[in-house]
């Protein structure tokens, strides 16, 4: 019962937010796609910097304090997180070391890539042990948490298929290895994006949104079907995916049918989303949620894009516009709508909490301005758009453009971050004597 | 129609040790006439069913996983409500001083509010709130000031019924 502050979800976040400038500097001068081809080694550097080193970093920051809410329980082991960020972080490198080697920029140092293997399950595995004996021990009943439980099933298929990948890429595994490897990153990559953070981020969105907006929670019901559908989609891609793979068959079968499904998760999840913005009592939305509300229409957008490109039957050709559309414009851009609040939130928590109600002290609302962080989301929704279109019309330049813009809107929006923590933009009228700003990179608790 | 339940879950209570009787006694003094109580424990609270019993409520109980129990006491018959002030023990919860309904405040507001109104209670005095949500940020810092509550979300789910003590 209750929940107290996670310690370390501030670092989480600071370590994510570094390798969302790497990754955005890399893409502006023009390292990996669409200089160099979608599956060489200097994308998949670009890719993976992304997606674990910043959404899922991101993400799993957010799920040790965002979980225990969710449930109203404590985390089952708050000494893990730190354990699992130096693990992760080192096995990010190892792996981002191990593309390099293939991409001849590093000497052949091909035992780096089951190196990187191994500490990246190693961390994820403290990860999703942690979470998941949380949600069990709470036996909570269905909702978003379900969600994130969804999630971590499908991070854990997305790294086991990695680890695969890896130790067919070092040269071992064999034949079977080999043919996964072959065939086998589709899905990788629909389990990564859209199983572990998709479905963890549309649970997420559920709470969050219901709470900020002051919604009614969307039925139980209801959840269980969007639930059922997401997971049903992401487990005919593994499972499905894994087994004509292991008969020699085509996969196009599999990912038109599940392609399918996934069109019929996210209208179910779009309704429910739908309903959430329609029974709300706020009627002037914070920033967070209306640059909730670009990721979703960036989410509707790629969903559009997708289903067109499907009919003119180019979507081969364009996936890298659909995949930068999802990252960037759905997750990123939640991910940085969300933690534009949470960051204000947990801060205001953090230092005013033990005073609440002895003196008066400023509101959440205070430790931000709004005004000047929605024009750096505006740049940044307006930059990954671009890009998008960059890519669609394969004009490299203005995906460098595009990619610059995004990089000093997300400076922008971090500037805003760390003005948060440290309460610089608390009115000095506003402000209890005797209470100092928190630590920057973690709760002192 | 059917029967109505006021939801009581003492487990946080017992899981840190504490007594639930006083915090059961409480509740039976606000029920309605014909109301019954949904309990929850970590155990099945059979010394109760007996003081129960001489209040006037059945019992029926289910196990649930964990060995964790939900216990229903529904009043026998249609009789008057079956306490009355002389039968309570003297730690009883008093009438709340203050109620506050923090439904439709945008978080983290209720808990504003609510840590304000405590710190007014004088000892012993109590305060409840209704809110949209459990407001589990709240609970650790209640407990840090030596405040105890006592709460549960209605049998729609749609409000979360919290009853604060200060310290004696």
């Amino acid at each position: 019962m209750g929940a107290n502050l996670s310690k370390w979800t501030m670092s989480y976040f600071a370590v994510a937010i570094a390798w969302l400038i790497l990754a955005e500097l890399l893409m502006t001068m023009g390292f990996g796609f669409p200089y160099a081809a979608a599956e060489a080694p200097d994308t998949l550097v670009v890719v993976h910097i992304v997606c674990i080193g910043w959404l899922s970093m991101a993400m799993c920051g957010a799920l040790f304090q965002f979980v225990p809410v969710l449930v109203a329980k404590p985390l089952f082991a708050e000494g893990w997180q730190i354990p699992a960020l130096v693990l992760l972080t080192v096995g990010l490198v190892a792996l981002l070391g191990g593309f390099m080697v293939l991409g001849g920029r590093l000497p052949a140092w091909l035992w780096l890539l089951p190196i990187a293997a191994l500490f990246l399950v190693a961390g994820f595995g403290l990860v999703v042990v942690d979470l998941a004996i949380t949600v069990w021990r709470a036996r909570a009943p269905m909702g978003p948490a379900y969600f994130v439980v969804a999630g971590l099933c499908s991070l854990c298929a997305t790294a086991g298929l990695g680890s695969a990948f890896a130790c067919a890429l070092a040269g071992q595994g064999g034949q079977a290895l080999g043919t996964l490897l072959t065939s086998g990153i589709p899905l990788h990559a629909i389990a990564g994006l859209g199983g572990w953070l998709t479905l963890t981020a549309m649970g997420v969105s559920y709470r969050l949104l219901a709470m900020f907006m002051l919604s009614s929670d969307v039925d139980g019901r209801r959840i269980r079907t969007t639930l059922i559908a997401g997971s049903a989609t992401i487990g005919l891609v593994v499972a499905g995916g894994l087994l004509v793979i292991a008969m020699e068959t085509r996969i196009d079968v599999v990912l038109v049918s599940a392609g399918l499904l996934g069109l019929a998760t996210l209208a179910s999840y779009g309704r429910d989303i739908l309903s959430l913005y329609h029974s709300r009592k706020r009627t002037k939305l914070e920033l967070n949620t209306k640059m909730a509300a670009w990721g979703l229409s960036s989410l509707v957008a790629a969903v559009l894009l997708a289903v067109i490109l499907a009919i003119s039957r180019t979507f081969p050709a364009h996936l890298e516009a659909f995949a930068f559309l999802i990252a960037f414009g759905w997750l990123s851009g939640l991910v940085l709508a969300k933690l534009y609040k949470i960051v204000a939130f947990l801060t205001w928590l953090e230092t005013y909490g033990p005073a609440l109600g002895r003196i008066a002290t400023p509101r959440v609302q205070d430790l931000v301005i709004e005004r000047r962080a929605a024009k750096w989301f505006a740049a940044y929704f307006l930059s990954v758009w671009s890009g998008t279109v960059a890519l669609l019309l394969d004009q490299p330049s203005m995906f460098r453009i595009a990619a610059f813009a995004m990089t000093v809107a997300t400076l922008g929006i971090v500037r805003q971050l760390i003005r948060t923590r440290r309460l610089a933009d608390v009115a000095g009228s506003l402000r209890p004597s005797g209470i100092s700003a928190p630590h920057l990179l973690y709760a002192s608790i | 129609m059917g029967q109505s339940y006021l939801d009581l879950d003492v487990r946080p209570i017992l899981r840190d040790g504490g007594e639930p009787f006083s915090v059961i006694m409480a509740a039976l003094a606000k029920l309605e006439p014909a109301q019954g109580i949904r309990l929850y424990a970590t155990f099945k609270p059979i010394p109760l069913f007996a003081v129960m019993a001489e209040k006037g409520f059945s019992h029926a109980e289910t196990e649930l996983e964990g060995g964790e129990w939900e216990v229903l006491f529904t009043p026998a018959g249609t009789q008057a409500p079956p306490t009355s002030s002389s039968a309570q023990p003297t730690d009883a919860w008093p009438d709340p001083v203050v109620r506050l309904d923090s439904r439709d405040l945008d978080p983290p507001e209720p808990m504003v509010r609510i840590l304000g109104a405590a710190e007014n209670l004088k000892p012993g005095e109590t305060l409840s709130a209704l809110l949209r949500r459990e407001p589990v940020f709240l609970f650790p810092h209640l407990e840090k000031r030596g405040f105890r509550w006592l709460g549960g979300f209605t049998s729609d789910g749609s409000t979360y019924e919290l009853t604060v003590r200060a310290p004696i």
